[in-house]
């Protein structure tokens, strides 16, 4: 029998096959892709992609040269364009408004053959503390209302070009799933007084069933309620809305549970296209005390078909408990650092 | 300058690149090995590979339930069902969360007896007989109080996940609860009937009538047009003119209007997009039957207005949509529209 869950923050019902569980053998994972032509993200190309916004350059050096670890350059084919005013406005029964925000690229590496699950925890580290310097530096242009941090891994997630790279969009409204979070969560805080992240951590360390790996500060486990097979999240232990704000000390502890979660999930499906994205709290004064910002990690295993378009609830082939078995018991040696 | 428009029934942004518009030739489509014709088990004389039929619209010989030839439409149950008939839902708490048992009917609509993988390329009077195959089961299910709401939906295409059987056809799926968009869709309805005591869509109508820029084909009783807010490139939705929550209870003319648009689009689709991978669906009023006007839906009769809607797949969905909700279309609705409407078709 099938079972319906019910994620207790959206209120969204998926279908799990608990009947004829699919695992990692049942999913063709498409090959690695190979873009053709000269890449814009490699050592020596930097004058191929628009001004760089932050690098990481030890020895110093001019913008446009060699000499970096990390770069994040405005994306060439920007989905927003930053200049200009928000223009909000009504067309009869319609809302619109202009095309502005910001859309960044960080170039994790400048080795065209590294993968992001293979870059040193320090690398990953300092992609995150990009991510953060970016986050935080966006956040004082008053048209921008969310900062999303997310990546696309192959073609079938989205990628366009293979070297490892992550994107950055900040965006003039919130979006809808992140307000459906936002909402959600705010309700059971109002009726409890507790973070339902805080209290869905609590129960998936009790149950040890879904948990894939954890360390001093973070927590991955296939979520109760997963929309896709092997869907991973990464929660940090620490009750914080804002990613943003993460204490120094922790950003090697996400380094390495991000590094270590990908590395298992390429053990378990032999290195399939993915997508992950950083949920935090929107760019406001307040502080969300009901939210708790974590990591959506989504292997592309699967067809979205009509059903899902329709509904919005997902068919999951993949019970969690099983996923997060076969991650937990993959082969997976910690980096010597 | 890009623009972000907000879908004004459930209140969703969507980034309309108006820039670098993609053209219809900027797109490409796949196609996966097919399963043999002669292995396909919804052609004429081969009923014995599905399960026993529920219904089937015969001409003249062989009864309805008859399981042998002589058919132009068939339902039957799925032969992989994603949900099962039998058992009741025994909705629990497991801690935090909230879960039931897996119950629901999940059926296929066979639309041709011959081997046609494309809808396209059936006659308006075919779609139509299965489209009133699909009003019967949605009837018959509805009487069941375990389920809320019944999903008419339509995969042509690997990427659109059809599979590989090349044999048109669509599928109802009857859920214990009304699906999280369907919802979105009821709460925005509502929160506009409620200021203005009208139907948004039929508003929505008006206006793309005034406007005629995203609209692709009109009928008397049916309208095809590409949504302001389109997630996705050539994304088509096809509405009755004339409101009503409940396809169930479509007008006759409509009905049959709707095939014909429906067959229309379809058609453009393919000659603009060479042969693109689509999903379709129905987005109809929940179960009431056994349930009375009871709760929050009290004006469902006037605020929610059935469409039906036609994505062909011609964009990856990627981690920003995934994580947002929130999609960049690289073609505007207008310049989708104005290429359907210019598509030639024979």
């Amino acid at each position: 029998m099938s079972e319906l869950r019910r994620d207790p923050i959206s209120g969204r019902w998926n279908i799990i096959d608990t009947t004829q569980p699919v695992g990692p053998e049942g999913f063709e994972v498409e090959p690695p892709m190979q873009s053709a032509g000269k890449c814009p993200f490699c050592y020596g190309n930097e004058a191929m992609t628009p001004r760089e916004i932050y690098a990481v350059r030890p020895q110093g050096g001019p913008p446009t040269g060699p000499g970096w670890n990390l770069r994040v350059v405005p994306n060439k084919f920007p989905a927003l364009q930053i200049e200009g005013d928000l223009g909000r406005r009504g067309l009869g029964v319609f809302d619109l408004c202009n095309g502005v925000g910001a859309h960044e690229v960080i170039i994790e590496t400048p080795e065209h053959d590294r993968q992001f699950a293979d870059l040193s925890v320090p690398q990953v580290a300092e992609v995150i503390r990009a991510y953060i310097a970016r986050s935080l530096d966006l956040r004082g242009d008053r048209r921008l209302r969310y900062t999303l941090l997310f990546k696309n891994y192959g073609l079938s997630a989205g990628a366009t070009l293979e070297h490892a790279h992550s994107q950055l969009i900040a965006l003039p409204i919130v979006p809808k799933r992140v307000q459906e979070e936002l909402q959600g969560a705010g309700r059971y805080f109002d009726f409890r007084e507790r973070c339902s992240y805080c209290d869905v951590l609590h129960q998936e360390l009790q149950e040890d069933e879904r948990v894939v790996c954890e360390n001093r500060s973070f927590v991955a486990y296939c979520p109760y309620v997963s929309s896709f097979p092997f869907e991973t999240w990464i929660l940090p232990r620490e009750h914080r809305g804002d990613f943003a704000k993460i204490t120094p000390d922790t950003v090697t502890d996400f380094a390495r549970i991000l590094k270590e979660t990908l590395g298992r999930l390429r053990t378990v499906l032999g290195n399939p296209p993915y997508n992950f994205v950083i949920h935090t709290a929107p760019i406001e004064p307040r502080e969300r005390e009901e939210y708790h910002w974590h990591v959506e990690l989504i292997p592309k295993l699967t067809k979205i078909a009509g059903f899902e378009w329709g509904t919005g609830f997902y068919i999951n082939p993949t019970p969690p408990e099983l996923a997060a078995k076969h991650l937990r018991e993959a082969a997976w040696v910690p980096a010597a650092v | 300058m890009p623009e972000l428009r907000r879908d004004p029934l459930i209140g969703r942004w969507v980034i309309i690149a108006t820039d670098r518009a993609k053209r219809p030739v900027d797109f490409v489509t796949s196609q996966e090995e097919p399963l043999p014709q002669g292995d396909c088990p919804f052609c004429e004389g081969k009923e014995g590979a599905t399960p026993q039929e529920i219904m089937a619209v015969r001409g003249n010989g062989g009864a309805n339930g008859s399981n042998g030839p002589g058919w132009s439409v068939r339902v039957v149950p799925s032969i992989n069902p994603v949900l099962r008939i039998e058992g009741q839902l025994n909705r629990r708490a497991k801690g935090i969360y909230d879960v039931m048992d897996g119950i629901g009917a999940h059926e296929v609509i066979v639309e041709t007896p011959r081997h046609i993988a494309n809808a396209a390329d059936l006659s308006t009077e075919q779609l139509h007989a299965a489209f009133q195959a699909c009003i019967g089961r949605i009837a018959d299910l509805e009487q069941d109080p375990r389920f809320r709401y019944a999903l008419w939906f339509k995969n042509y295409g690997d990427i659109a996940g059809a599979g590989k059987i090349q044999h048109s056809r669509s599928q109802l799926i009857a859920t214990p609860v009304t699906p999280l968009r369907v919802k979105e869709e009821l709460v925005g309805a509502r929160r506009y009937f409620d200021i203005k005591e009208r139907c948004l869509v039929c508003d929505i109508v008006i206006q793309e009538q005034e406007a005629g820029t995203r609209i692709v084909l009109e009928s008397e009783h049916a309208i095809a047009l590409c949504p302001f807010a389109s997630r996705f490139p050539f994304e088509v939705w096809i509405l009755p003119k004339r409101h009503g929550c409940d396809f169930g209870r479509v007008h006759p003319a409509a009905l049959a209007d709707v095939a014909r648009l429906f067959k229309q689009i379809l058609s453009r689709l393919k000659a603009a997009l060479d042969d693109p991978a689509y999903n379709a669906l129905l987005h109809t009023a929940p179960f009431r039957a056994q349930r009375g006007k009871i709760g929050h839906w009290k004006t469902i009769e006037d605020d929610y207005h059935w469409h039906i809607e036609l994505i062909p797949r011609l964009t990856r969905v990627a981690g920003f949509e995934w994580g947002t909700g929130f999609y960049i279309n690289p073609t505007p609705p207008e310049e989708a529209a104005k290429y359907l409407r210019e598509a030639a078709v024979e």
